[in-house]
C-alpha cells in the first residue's frame, strides 16, 4: 500500500530551511543593534545656587522670617492720668468749695451728714430761702444734688438743689427725721397718704432757736462747738 | 462722564485692524454713552455746570467743607458739669482723653486720589499685630497703634508730618469741633423704638399687632416688592453718629484732656474722633503746627 511518507519528506525539508532562515534573521538584527552608534546624552546644566532644593520644596522648609523693626511707644497720658474725670472733679471743686465744708457735710463718712427724710433749709445768693423734706441725695461729684419737697400755698413743690452751685449760699439741717428712713429715695412722700406737708413750722422753730443761740441768750458760748456735740446735733449742722 | 464724539479728528479703522498700541485710543474702560445728553429742562441751564461723575469731581465738590487740618482721636471718659462762678450757670460737659495720638501715614492725591492723614492712638503690643500691619508701622517709624483712623484734609498743606504727636492743645479753648463716635448698641429693636413710629391701635380691632410696623409697601401698582432700604425692625445703635458744633471748654495738654460742652455720642470708654467743625469758620490755627509737642520719636530699635 502506498504510504504518505514520500509526499511528506519534501515538507520536512522546507521546515529545516525555514528554521535556518529564521536564525539568520535574528543574527542580522543583532548585528544591526550592535552597530548603531549610541549618543551619550549631555549632562543637564547645574542649577543655580539660589534655586530651592526639591527637598525643601516638598517639605516646605522656609527661611526664617525676617524680623520687623518695632519702635517703643511714646509716653502715655492715659497711664499717667488714668482717671481724668476724678481729677477734673477735684480741681473744679477747689474753686466751687474752697473751704471744703460742703464736701465734708455731704461726705458718706460724716455721721452728721443729711439723710433722706431730714428737713433742710437752703439759702440762695439772692437771699431767698427754700426749705423742704429731703427726698433723695444724688452724689455725683460736681453734680451732687439734693431733692427737697415742701408745700407752698397748698401746692406740693419740689426742687433739685445742686449743693456746689455758686448760687447756693448756705445749706442748713433744720431737723432730723424721727426715724431713719429705710429707703434711699422717699418718692412715696409724693402720695397724699405719706405727704409731710408744709415744713414751715419746723423751720420757724429752728430759726428762732438759731437766733437765740447767736444772741447768747441760751448761754451757748461757742455755737459751732455746741452744734457738734451729740446732744445738740439733732439740728443745726450747716455748711455755708 | 460722557465722551464727546470727535468728528473733526482722524477717523480710525475698526479695532481689529489696529496694532496693539493703538487699541488704547479706541477702547476705554467704563460706561460710555452712545448719544450726547439730551437737553431737558434740568440740563438747559448754562449757569449751573453739569455734575461730573468722577472721584476727582466729587472731591472738588467737597472742597469747601473738607477740613484744613487733621482731626484727632480720643477716649470718652465720662460726663461732669462746669459752673460759671460769676453767673452761677451750670453747663454739662464731656471729658475726652487723648492718648499717644500720632500721625502714622499720609494719603496723597497722586497715590490715593485724595489727601488724608492717617492718625493712630494708644499702643498695641507688637506680638498682637499682624506682620503686614507691623511692617506698615515700621516703615513709618511709628510704634504699633491700638486705633487707626483717617482724617481727610483739603490739600497737601494739611498733611502733618509722619510721627508727629497730636496733643490736647491741637484744639483751642473756645473753638468748635465735630465729635464722631459709634453710638451705644441697643440690640434688636422694634420700629417704634428704632424709628419712633406710632405702632397700631390698642383697640378697634388689632389682634396681637400693637407695636408692629404694619405694611411694607403696596401691591401690583408699586411693583409687588419691598424696596431696598425699607425701614424695618432689627439692630439699633452701634453705628457712627456725629455731633456737630461742640464747643471746647478746656484743654489740658499734660493730662491729654479735652473738655467739651454737652454730650457726645457713644458710651464711656468709646473711641471719639474729633475734628474742626465744618459748619463754623475754620479755627485761626496754622494747619501744621511747629509747636506740636514731641516731634518724631527717636528711632530706636527694639526686639
Amino acid at each position: 500500500m502506498a504510504s504518505s511518507a514520500p509526499t511528506l519528506r519534501p515538507l520536512s525539508c522546507w521546515k529545516a530551511l525555514l528554521r535556518r532562515s529564521r536564525q539568520q534573521r535574528m543574527c542580522i538584527r543583532c548585528m544591526a543593534t550592535v552597530e548603531t552608534p549610541v549618543k551619550s546624552p549631555r549632562p543637564p546644566p547645574p542649577l543655580p545656587s539660589s534655586y530651592p532644593s526639591p527637598y525643601k520644596l516638598i517639605h516646605k522648609i522656609r527661611e526664617p522670617a525676617k524680623k520687623i523693626v518695632t519702635y517703643p511707644p511714646p509716653p502715655s497720658t492715659r497711664n499717667k492720668y488714668p482717671e481724668p474725670l476724678l481729677e477734673w472733679t477735684k480741681d473744679h471743686l477747689k474753686d466751687l468749695d474752697p473751704t471744703g465744708s460742703r464736701q465734708r457735710l455731704f461726705a458718706k463718712t460724716n455721721p452728721d451728714t443729711p439723710q433722706p427724710g431730714d428737713i433742710i433749709l437752703v439759702t440762695f445768693k439772692t437771699g431767698e430761702p427754700f426749705a423742704g423734706v429731703c427726698l433723695s441725695i444724688r452724689r455725683r461729684g460736681v453734680d451732687t444734688g439734693i431733692l427737697l419737697r415742701n408745700r407752698i400755698f397748698m401746692t406740693g413743690v419740689e426742687m433739685w438743689v445742686k449743693i456746689y452751685s455758686p448760687n447756693v449760699k448756705s445749706i442748713e439741717l433744720v431737723k432730723r427725721a424721727e426715724k431713719r428712713a429705710r429707703r434711699a429715695r422717699l418718692y412715696y412722700m409724693r402720695k397724699p397718704k405719706h405727704d409731710r406737708g408744709s415744713v414751715e413750722g419746723e423751720v420757724e422753730q429752728y430759726l428762732k432757736r438759731r437766733r437765740l443761740i447767736r444772741s447768747g441768750a441760751l448761754g451757748v458760748k461757742d455755737p459751732k462747738a455746741s452744734a457738734k456735740r451729740p446732744e445738740s446735733s439733732r439740728s443745726g449742722v450747716s455748711a455755708s | 462722564m460722557v465722551t464727546k464724539p470727535c468728528h473733526g479728528c482722524l477717523q480710525l479703522p475698526p479695532a481689529f485692524l489696529l496694532p496693539r498700541a493703538a487699541l488704547s485710543l479706541v477702547s476705554k474702560r467704563g460706561i460710555k454713552s452712545i448719544s450726547t445728553p439730551r437737553e431737558t429742562r434740568f440740563t438747559r441751564s448754562r449757569t449751573v455746570p453739569q455734575l461730573e461723575a468722577s472721584t476727582a469731581a466729587a472731591l472738588e465738590r467737597k472742597w469747601y467743607t473738607t477740613p484744613l487740618r487733621t482731626g484727632a482721636l480720643g477716649t470718652k471718659k465720662g460726663m461732669s458739669a462746669v459752673y460759671n462762678t460769676e453767673t452761677g450757670r451750670r453747663q454739662a460737659c464731656t471729658i475726652v482723653q487723648m492718648d499717644r495720638v500720632q500721625v502714622v501715614a499720609h494719603k496723597t492725591k497722586e497715590r490715593n486720589g485724595y489727601y488724608a492723614v492717617q492718625v493712630g492712638s494708644g499702643w498695641k503690643h507688637p506680638s498682637n499685630v499682624t506682620r503686614p500691619e507691623l511692617g506698615h508701622y515700621a516703615g513709618h517709624g511709628v510704634s504699633p497703634k491700638r486705633h487707626l483712623v483717617e482724617f481727610k484734609v483739603r490739600d497737601e498743606k494739611g498733611l502733618l508730618g509722619i510721627g508727629e504727636m497730636i496733643g490736647a492743645s491741637w484744639f483751642r479753648e473756645g473753638q468748635y469741633v465735630d465729635a464722631r463716635a459709634n453710638s451705644r448698641g441697643m440690640g434688636t429693636a422694634g420700629v417704634m423704638k428704632k424709628f419712633g413710629w406710632h405702632g397700631q391701635n390698642a383697640s378697634h380691632g388689632p389682634s396681637k399687632t400693637h407695636r408692629q410696623m404694619g405694611s411694607t409697601g403696596g401691591s401690583q401698582g408699586s411693583g409687588s416688592r419691598v424696596y431696598p432700604g425699607k425701614k424695618m425692625p432689627g439692630r439699633m445703635g452701634a453705628h457712627q453718629v456725629t455731633t456737630q458744633n461742640v464747643k471746647v471748654i478746656k484743654v489740658d495738654d499734660e493730662k491729654g484732656i479735652v473738655v467739651l460742652t454737652g454730650c457726645i455720642p457713644g458710651p464711656d470708654g468709646c473711641l471719639v474722633k474729633l475734628s474742626d467743625a465744618i459748619k463754623k469758620p475754620w479755627p485761626e490755627i496754622p494747619p501744621i503746627t511747629s509747636d506740636a509737642q514731641g516731634v518724631a520719636e527717636p528711632l530706636r530699635e527694639t526686639t
